[in-house]
């Protein structure tokens, strides 16, 4: 193995690990979006009979999609405040004091939340299954969309951690969560975008993640669909190649004072 | 290690580090021979940390140059990097991690086999007295464990140099004195030692020279007897008994020395000549019918030195250095 794969593979795995060893800090993003799945789910329940609503088995079969990016979202968070606490604790100089590939202090913790964004869209399939949840994609649906959720995870974690490497500060990583809830609230996350009207529905229509979450919804819902499942994919791709491109501007503008 | 007579593992020529308006190290100049401890002694703020951290590569000296390992320090920073070990200041260590597996991430980042790494981190673990200790989670550990461990991980890849920036401050004394014993025995092994420190009994008893830095420039270099011995001749003082004249004492005093400025009730001389004197003093206050209690004869100390080079004593000065950060963000 080449020393730069070698770096690659030991930081993603420290990432891996230290997420696994304080489940606390992913509580909330499994716990928040279960919460309004639940709610959702009782509350708008009769909304499936809506004319023009996508035909479903439940309303929690239309919203899990929503969840699970919900889930990429807010887990995405966490990639941030970790590189935060890197530079907060000193952690980060110790690595940049060593020969480590520079790109590897992003890819571990890319790859950290990658890994989570996929492991939790498992964890929401399986708590929506006990309540009745049927995925018309099967195994290769749960699992295209987990991959996307993993991707999102992935692009907005890179988005995350240019906060933390911009401003060093876990609590201004923290203060970036509001923007993700609107991001999410003014999509088709939580209702259909043929049901909606006026400027909410062009707002949401020019989200993409409006378009990702509708991808993915219909693996759950229409069943398999190579294309849905590229367009869910292709539109996490460039959410990550984005949030890749500022969080590397980012790190080597950290990067800078040192040689 | 074996070194060639002359090597010079790190040399800095007019370093320069400025942060906005404000310089924190200006314009110094370095040049540490090959398996030396030198101690860099100075208060918090002096500019010991930036100093080091231009040397180890985390910041780029804003004027002047330096060589590390014969490497420059910007242009052959990755060199550099894999010459050196370092220890910052505040133990930076992932409280999640086990420190075998700290020691894993090191080794791998320095790029050593993996067939190496198992060998080497059972080694260092004993070596800092840590082997007991090494599958639990580093939150668990005391400072001076966290300090010993980060030591450690400075050694995986047997470097050239080693930077230590103040690597007891704040530890209890056996925990220092732990250190210490480690820091000799690298030495002793052929590895050169940058040590940063505030405290005058590290830099005294670990380092065969010291610079003593103030105000972001060198004031007074040299091994520590010299500089000691520059300050001059000892202090006697003396504790007179209760209702001796005083200034009958200090008349006599005079004939030994220079006068020193002491507390009510004692009197103090620096004798010429140095410790050889106090006999010379005792006689002179017997014949003069002065009564005493006792006397103190104190050899120049860093601190002295300090003194002399700043007019400022050395501890319980604590204006904080500027951290790089901090004053960006003033700026």
């Amino acid at each position: 193995m080449s020393m730069v794969a070698s770096h690659y593979l030991a930081l993603s795995r420290r990432s891996i690990v230290n997420t696994i060893r304080q489940p606390i800090s992913i509580v909330p993003a499994l716990t928040f979006p279960l919460m309004f799945l639940a709610l959702n789910s009782a509350a708008l329940a009769e909304s499936i009979n809506l004319p023009g609503f996508p035909r479903v088995d439940s309303f929690l079969q239309f919203m899990v999609a929503t969840t699970i990016m919900q889930g990429a979202l807010f887990g995405s968070i966490a990639a941030g405040a970790d590189m935060a606490r890197d530079i907060e604790g000193g952690f980060f100089d110790r690595l940049i004091a060593t020969p480590v590939a520079r790109t590897a202090i992003l890819v571990g913790r890319v790859a950290g939340a990658f890994t989570l964004s996929f492991a939790q869209a498992w964890i929401f399939f399986g708590a929506a299954t006990i309540f009745g949840l049927e995925v018309e994609g099967g195994l290769l649906g749960m699992f295209g969309v987990a991959l996307i959720a993993g991707s999102l995870g992935a692009g907005f974690g890179s988005v995350s951690m240019s906060f933390a490497l911009k401003t060093g500060s876990s609590e201004a990583v923290q203060g970036s969560f509001p923007a993700l809830f609107i991001f999410l609230f003014l999509s088709s996350a939580f209702f259909p975008r043929e049901l909606m009207t006026g400027w909410f529905q062009d707002v949401a229509t020019m989200n993409p993640l409006s378009h990702l979450i509708e991808s993915a919804r219909h693996l759950v819902i229409g069943g398999w669909d190579t294309g849905e499942w590229l367009t869910g994919l292709g539109i996490a791709a460039i959410i990550f190649a984005l949030g890749i491109l500022v969080s590397g501007r980012a790190l080597a503008g950290r990067l800078a004072e040192s040689a | 290690m074996v070194h060639k007579e002359g090597e010079h593992p790190v040399v800095a020529e007019s370093l320069v580090r400025r942060f906005g308006k404000i310089t924190a190290v200006a314009g110094i100049d370095l040049r540490i021979g090959a398996g030396e401890i030198f101690g860099f002694l100075g208060p918090n703020g002096a500019g010991k940390s930036t100093t080091v951290r231009m040397l180890t590569t985390l910041l780029v000296p804003s004027e002047g140059r330096a060589e590390v390992a014969g490497h420059d320090v910007v242009t052959e920073a990755a060199a550099v990097r894999r010459a050196i070990g370092v220890a910052l200041q505040d133990a930076a260590i992932d409280p999640l991690m086990t420190g075998r597996e700290l020691i894993k991430l090191q080794a791998t980042l320095h790029g050593i086999a993996r067939s190496q790494w198992k060998s080497k981190s059972d080694e260092l673990l004993e070596l800092v007295g840590l082997a007991a200790a090494a599958d639990r989670r580093v939150g668990t550990y005391s400072g001076g464990m966290k300090r010993r461990l980060d030591l450690a991980l400075a050694l995986v890849h047997a470097p050239q140099v080693l930077f230590l920036d103040e690597p007891t401050t704040g530890l209890d004394p056996n925990s220092r004195q732990a250190i210490w014993d480690e820091v000799r025995a690298l030495n002793d092994a052929g590895t050169t030692v940058f040590l940063t420190t505030q405290y005058m009994e590290e830099a005294d008893r670990l380092a065969g020279r010291i610079a003593i830095i103030d105000d972001g420039a060198i004031v007074a270099e040299g091994t520590p007897a010299v500089l000691k011995s520059q300050v001059g001749d000892p202090t006697l003082q003396v504790t007179l008994r209760e209702g001796q004249d005083v200034v009958e004492a200090e008349r006599v005093l005079l004939e030994f020395g220079e006068p020193v400025e002491v507390p009510a009730g004692y009197c103090a001389v620096r004798l010429k000549g140095g410790a050889g004197g106090v006999t010379g003093v005792v006689r002179a206050l017997d014949e003069a019918g002065l009564g005493f209690d006792g006397f103190e004869l104190h050899n120049p100390t860093l601190d002295d030195v300090f003194h002399r080079a700043t007019g400022r004593r050395l501890e319980g000065t604590e204006p904080a250095e500027p951290e790089p950060e901090e004053v960006e963000a003033s700026r």
